[in-house]
């Protein structure tokens, strides 16, 4: 494989940031309770993360190694508040049930991680392809964690109804700790447990 | 030149501070310009809700068309309960009056079931064309403030509809207020008994007896959700109260016969 396809397809499962690296945990846990959230958080995480890694690659040459995490940090900031600006201004509600996250992608350490550690090194394509590849590994997790979620809390998928809840007059008792943050901290469990014991050279 | 200059840093650091603040800018003319419409657009969906027009939303409606063929703001005193016309409507913000002393009077703490402290002297109503009059509520819930409407028929004791647009309730427990079948008992309920005295209360969920005297006056409360459900009651039983609408809606029901 090319090293581009590596950059994008490594963070899926063989590196992937949450499950292996233990990074972006806050957001995984915050937005993960329905799909769509999930889902908008995925693409604009690896919006984020491939085009921040995309630009820092291309002015890497010129960044003064004194000023340089602080350069990084301004170029993921203004991502971030582009992307919120416009999802303020294109889907209101979304970006109210979404709240403060989309501007904590900023602190997300799986973007300025991917920063500092390959597109400081690498040439744009491929710093872009392993943005792009992080921001999917992320969103992979985030959409697995929300479709058990709400599948099991709320009955549903996208807001569509799977399993009628009582509350509607069906006969699924929703799970409601599904619908409340700690789920996501066993279900992401489930995933490292799942992941490591299906490649055991993930294993520390 | 090395890149570890001054001059270069500072070159560095100055076009790109210039760069992302242009696109920074760009990017929040855009929302500016689109959100203050989102925003208005919210308030009207909730106001439409609430009077009773959810199933024209459902089906595809135009809100802004629905709510200006229906709606009217209109501004009261609460403590006369008459209409007034004290401040201009239109740019009145009622949430932001809360906390401007000049605008907003305390509660008496004996009085304040809705643990707000303190509300806006003028309150922003909206009055539909057949009579129905939808009013702004507010109070403290489980976790945070919970805003909404409700809606009251011709007759000012009858409610027509009731909708939070604003909560931080557990989810699948108190958030249940958001559940159209919980909301679709709030019709048809009377606010006030027979001598005109507050009655409208919310039970345990289970203890309403549909057989009851007071049965028109009773709200079946939310399964796990016995907190939320005494905040609500507590916000509807302030809002309804003297102190809240109960001036206001006296005088039109007099007034309307």
């Amino acid at each position: 494989m090319s090293k581009a396809q590596d950059a994008l397809l490594d963070p899926l499962f063989n590196n992937n940031p949450i499950a292996l690296q233990i990074l972006g945990i806050c957001s995984a846990l915050a937005v993960t309770n329905k799909l769509s959230t999930a889902l908008t958080m995925t693409i604009a995480v690896t919006l984020v993360t491939g085009f921040s890694n995309a630009s820092i690659s291309a002015i890497r040459n010129h960044i003064p190694n004194s000023i340089r995490i602080i350069v990084q940090m301004t170029i993921i900031a203004t991502l971030v508040i582009i992307i919120d600006q416009m999802l303020k201004a294109f889907a209101y509600e979304m970006s109210k049930a979404l709240s403060v996250y989309v501007g904590l992608i900023i602190t997300n350490c799986i973007v300025m991680g991917r920063a500092e550690a390959y597109a400081m090194k690498n040439p744009v394509y491929e710093s872009f392809m392993d943005g792009i590849g992080n921001g999917l590994g992320y969103g992979l997790v985030l959409l697995a964690v929300g479709f058990v979620r709400e599948l099991f809390g709320s009955g549903k998928l996208f807001g569509l109804t799977i399993l009628s809840p009582v509350n509607d007059g069906g006969w699924y008792v929703t799970n409601g700790l599904m619908l409340l943050a700690p789920s996501a901290f066993f279900l992401i469990g489930f995933i490292i447990w799942g992941l490591r014991t299906w490649k055991p050279e993930l294993q520390e | 030149m090395s890149n570890d200059s001054i001059l270069k840093t500072f070159l560095v650091a100055f076009l790109l501070c210039v760069v992302c603040s242009v696109l920074v800018c760009m990017a929040a003319l855009v929302r500016i310009d689109k959100e203050a419409y989102n925003k208005q657009l919210e308030i009207r969906k909730t106001v439409l809700a609430a009077g009773g027009f959810q199933q024209q939303i459902d089906d595809g409606g135009n809100i802004d068309e629905l709510f200006t063929t229906n709606m009217e703001l209109k501004l009261i005193d609460l403590d006369s309960g008459e209409f007034t016309t004290a401040v201009d409507s239109v740019t009145y913000n009622q949430k932001e009056a809360v906390s401007d002393p000049a605008l907003s009077e305390a509660i008496p703490a004996d009085l304040d079931v809705a643990g707000i402290g303190t509300r806006a002297k003028y309150a922003a109503v909206y009055q539909a064309t057949n009579g129905d009059l939808v009013l702004p509520i507010r109070g403290a819930g489980m976790w945070g403030p919970m805003y909404g409407y409700v809606a009251v028929a011709d007759d000012c004791t009858t409610i027509k509809g009731f909708t939070f647009y604003q909560h931080a309730e557990t989810p699948g427990l108190g958030a249940e207020v958001d559940n159209p079948r919980w909301k679709a008992q709030w019709p048809g309920k009377q606010i006030f008994d027979n001598s005109g005295a507050l009655a409208l209360k919310i039970v345990k969920n289970g203890r309403m007896d549909p057989n009851a005297a007071d049965a028109i006056n009773t709200i079946d409360g939310l399964a796990g959700a016995t907190v939320t459900g005494n905040k609500v009651q507590g916000i509807v039983r302030y809002w309804f109260s003297q102190h809240g609408f109960g001036k206001f809606l006296a005088n039109q029901k007099a007034k309307r016969g």
